[in-house]
């Protein structure tokens, strides 16, 4: 069937069955590739991508929920990669092999939403993605860095 | 239908062999181009971030360096960038010797086909110098056995060792890396001089800009690279390559030049990879090893949206990945991977599973190395008179420890993107050895190795050569079935679990007889695991590293069903969990300082340096505050890590102290970790290394509380991330201090085997704060609360 979904600001109609996940029509059927596939259950958080600024596991979510809805992915993060979280994991160079952290930056985005100014505890509740080379300290650094840089601050 | 095809989303058809982009992003470009298939069927797509090799618009200096007339100096990296490093440490040690800009760098794989073609310059054979203990030489790189033919590769082809393994990139790539980058130069201003009729002598180049050094008349890479293409050295075999006292790049900390685009979802890895006209293929292959398929039902899925076959392949040839047997099975082909494998787990599939396999468990495989252990084994040491030690002991110590299966669990899943014509194979993948895998996909497809083009992709995790299993053999195997369609396999994570090599599971016994002061007189240790476990030795090799007048090791191997192979650090992570562990047992029987007993046996030996060890120690303890009193619930608990101590070649040494709390109610927290770690006469790139470092702490973290994999009637029990467990930031210490310190010598490595003795110093931690001494991991299966 024919779903209507608005990803990154563009208006898709996609030709899906509706249980298909979310991730499996972005990956393949619109061709954005930035957000990944790892566990298939909704553990890891590769696939991490916005639903109306809320972040959620799009492995376990139907593209039929996500109709009508704005789908925001890391392509759609910033036309150029200066998005400040996006500049905050540059400066701390956190990425390693780069695989999970299109989610953990969808997530750290989302988190600085509800938290501008997030404690450790915050972190440590919100940001629940794996990382199998453990760049968590790195990552913890750059929340940091992004949500001075936000706030207009420097750190 | 309104799915789109690469072209519409922005993606770049090649349209000519010669035809060459350039892309400058605002975060750095790579060289886009093409490699027009000779008679494939498709064509290949390259998009910006994807790092294969491509041909370059303008001819090579050297099979290293293509400098283009914008001054972009392209670098090939023969390894697999999978978070280590590599695709800048590679290019540093290139760029070190060019004098280019660095900012105008863009490393790009080096070609796995041409490899197979080409050999390695004669120039660039002879390592120069006098070997791991020589500042001014090439170190003493171990290339490890090649043969003419087989998985081995071919000794002296272009890009030497292309395995990423063994923390090998800098060992053993360092002196020819630097003698290419060298190598260009001298031909860059040969050229220079040869335009100005000046002798070249008074050449001299910086940051990619050749001045003539009398008259201050400059010019570019970029415009005499041509030139410096057609210009032989006329002495390569003269060429000198930088100590470390003349560095200027290698040694500073460079961020990784893939960064940017993994922070915008650009990176391509093998799971990324679109052709037009691919279809996808989700596979399952029988969950007990050495089982295959006895019968399926196609019939019954046959109509399912976007299903187009079903391929039966069998079990991948064991010659072809090391002897390891995995399982046949059967894979569906669909327009969507997810319509392949909703269609797949409807198909009816009936498995022939071998009963001898599937008759082993967790307990029975256990109970196995427990009875190994008791048997006489094969002896690999045996120093002194050990029964005339134990004959005199004033107090006798034994520990028997065990370790489960583990996999390396990479985020990525197995993967891989075959294209098969009648002469051709293309393979896209991320791949820790694509020599190998040339050579499995012509056995598979009958196509000459000079045929096979890999088109390499970063990996998305990597954690152990060629333990990334059969995914190429198996889309390969199926590609081969479906001739002019690229295939892209992509596996399940429960797929990716059944199908990865395992760290042994294994079981140690450390016995030692005590003198009336504490100190050990006779030490036997006795390993048992599978007869098939890479590094059986590792960590007690040769000598026990802790000074012990009679030694004997020795190894019971079995044979158990699981593969094993090259999970990251190989043989050593569970070795120095049971040598460190046991050395905190045996100072605890001593009543002594477990940091001071260390430093003591270490300095009676005549291990050759041991010196750095004890630094590494030393620092480590001063680092950490070694011996404050601290607050009930927490200790400090202290730990060796080597690699090659025994030798005098190369070798990595350091030491940490890891200061742990744990509530009454059991919650473990690492505090602090503090490493002392030796960077030899000098690190490439030291951020790297921090990184690694960085990462080892939780990995094996991650090995000491959360993982393993049990056996239930011959299959991994635990098969995703529900129930192997993978740590997350609230777990990761808030407090990791690195220090690095000079010593005599090139080191061995850094990529995979440092932060070991987290293992032993959180269970020694346990020990101290709750009483309880557990010699298994991991350490959920244990209660650590106290009163």
């Amino acid at each position: 069937m024919t779903i209507d979904l608005t990803v990154n600001g563009v208006r898709h109609s996609v030709d899906a069955a509706p249980e298909t996940p979310l991730l499996w029509v972005i990956r393949d059927h619109l061709g954005l590739t930035g957000t990944k596939f790892s566990c298939g259950i909704a553990q890891c958080g590769a696939c991490t991508l916005h639903i109306d600024d809320r972040p959620v596991r799009s492995c376990s979510i139907p593209v039929s929920a996500a109709a009508g809805k704005a789908v925001t992915t890391i392509e759609g993060l910033s036309a150029d990669g200066t998005h400040p979280v996006q500049l905050a994991w540059i400066e701390f160079d956190v990425p390693q092999c780069g695989y999970c952290q299109s989610g953990q930056i969808m997530s750290a985005v989302a988190l600085l939403k509800r938290h501008p100014n997030p404690t450790d505890a915050d972190i440590d509740a919100e940001m629940t993605n794996a990382c199998r080379c453990s760049t968590y300290h790195r990552i913890r650094k750059a929340v940091r860095l992004a949500a001075s840089k936000m706030a207009g601050r420097t750190l | 239908m309104i799915d789109k095809n690469p072209a519409e989303l922005g993606l770049s058809p090649n349209l000519s062999r010669r035809d060459f982009l350039s892309t400058a992003a605002a975060t750095g470009a790579l060289v886009v181009g093409f490699w027009l298939p000779q008679r494939a069927a498709a064509q290949i797509i390259n998009p910006p971030g994807a790092a294969w090799a491509v041909d370059p618009a303008v001819d090579e200096i050297n099979a290293w360096v293509v400098v283009a007339p914008d001054e972009t100096v392209t670098i090939r990296i023969a390894q697999t960038e999978l978070g280590q490093g590599v695709w800048t440490s590679n290019a540093m040690m290139v760029c070190e010797e060019l004098q280019c800009d660095w900012s105008k760098v863009r490393p790009q794989y080096a070609s796995a086909n041409r490899d197979g073609r080409e050999m390695a310059p004669e120039w660039t054979l002879e390592v120069m110098g006098k070997g791991a203990t020589d500042p001014a030489g090439g170190g003493e790189p171990q290339f490890g056995k090649r043969g003419r033919t087989g998985i081995e590769g071919i000794p002296n082809s272009l890009y030497r060792r292309m395995r990423t393994n063994a923390a090998s990139s800098v060992k053993d790539g360092r002196y020819y890396l630097q003698l290419a980058g060298a190598e260009a130069r001298e031909r860059l201003l040969l050229a220079a001089a040869k335009v100005w009729d000046v002798p070249v002598e008074e050449v001299r180049s910086s940051n990619g800009i050749i001045t003539h050094v009398p008259t201050g008349r400059t010019t570019t890479y970029g415009q005499v690279a041509s030139l410096a293409a057609r210009t032989p050295h006329p002495n390569p075999h003269g060429i000198r390559i930088k100590p470390p006292s003349q560095w200027t790049l290698m040694g500073t900390e460079q961020r990784n030049l893939d960064v940017p685009f993994k922070v915008t979802g650009k990176t391509i890895y093998g799971i990324d990879v679109r052709l037009p006209g691919m279809k996808w293929a989700a596979v399952k292959t029988c969950p007990v090893y050495g089982g295959k398929v006895k019968r399926y039902d196609f019939e019954q899925i046959r109509g399912e949206p976007g299903v187009i076959s079903a391929v039966e392949f069998p079990i991948p040839d064991p010659a072809l990945i090391r002897e390891r047997t995995y399982s046949g099975g059967v894979a569906v082909i669909a327009e969507h991977w997810y319509q392949a494998k909703t269609a797949l787990d409807k198909m009816p599939i009936e498995w022939d599973v071998p009963a001898k396999n599937a008759a082993f468990d967790t307990a029975n495989m256990q109970a196995a190395l427990t009875a190994a252990i008791e048997k006489p084994g094969k002896v690999h040491v045996d120093l002194g008179d050990f029964d005339r030690g134990f004959a005199r002991a004033a107090k006798i110590v034994e520990a028997t420890y065990a370790t489960p299966y583990l996999p390396r669990a990479r985020m990525e899943p197995g993967n891989a993107t075959v294209l098969v014509t009648d002469d051709r194979v293309d393979i896209w993948i991320g791949d820790q050895s694509p020599q190998e895998t040339r050579y499995s996909a012509s056995q598979i497809t009958g196509i000459p190795e000079s045929n096979v083009y890999l088109h390499m992709c970063h990996l998305g995790g990597g954690f152990g050569r060629n333990g990334n299993g059969p995914q190429a053999e198996q889309a390969i195997y199926i590609a081969n079935q479906n001739r002019g369609t690229p295939i892209h396999l992509l596996w399940t994570r429960e797929e990716d679990f059944i199908s990865s090599a395992y760290r042994a599971m294994s079981v140690a016994r450390l016995r030692a007889a005590l003198d009336a002061d504490g100190w050990p007189i006779a030490l036997e240790v006795r390993t048992a695991m599978d007869e098939k476990a890479p590094g059986p030795t590792a960590s007690f090799d040769k000598a026990s590293r802790y000074f012990v007048p009679n030694y004997r090791f020795s190894t019971h191997p079995v044979a158990f069903h699981v593969p094993v192979g090259t999970r990251r650090g190989v043989g050593q992570p569970a070795h120095e969990f049971y040598r460190e562990s046991f050395i905190d047992e045996l100072a605890h029987a001593a009543g002594k300082d477990p940091y001071l007993y260390r430093r003591e046996l270490i300095s009676r030996t005549n291990l050759p340096y041991k010196a750095d060890m004890i630094k590494a120690l030393d620092m480590a303890a001063e680092m950490s505050g070694w011996g404050k009193p601290l607050p009930q619930g927490m200790a400090q608990a202290i730990a060796l890590e080597e690699r090659g101590a025994e030798t005098n070649g190369n070798a990595t040494i350091s030491a940490q102290v890891l200061t742990v709390s744990i509530s009454k109610q059991g919650a473990l927290r690492l505090e602090r970790v503090d490493v002392a770690h030796e960077e030899g006469f000098g690190l490439v790139n030291p951020l790297s290394v921090k990184k690694q470092l960085e990462g080892q702490v939780t990995w094996f973290y991650n090995d000491t509380m959360h993982q393993e994999c049990n056996i239930k009637e011959g299959r991994i029990a635990e098969n995703n991330f529900d129930t192997f467990l993978l740590s997350r930031i609230n777990e990761d210490p808030p407090e990791i201090n690195i220090a690095f310190f000079k010593t005599g010598h090139w080191l061995n490595g850094m990529g995979h085997d440092r932060a070991t003795s987290i293992q032993s110093c959180i269970a020694d931690a346990v020990f101290q704060i709750t009483g309880k001494r557990y010699r298994d991991l991991p350490l959920k299966n244990h209660d650590l609360t106290w009163s």
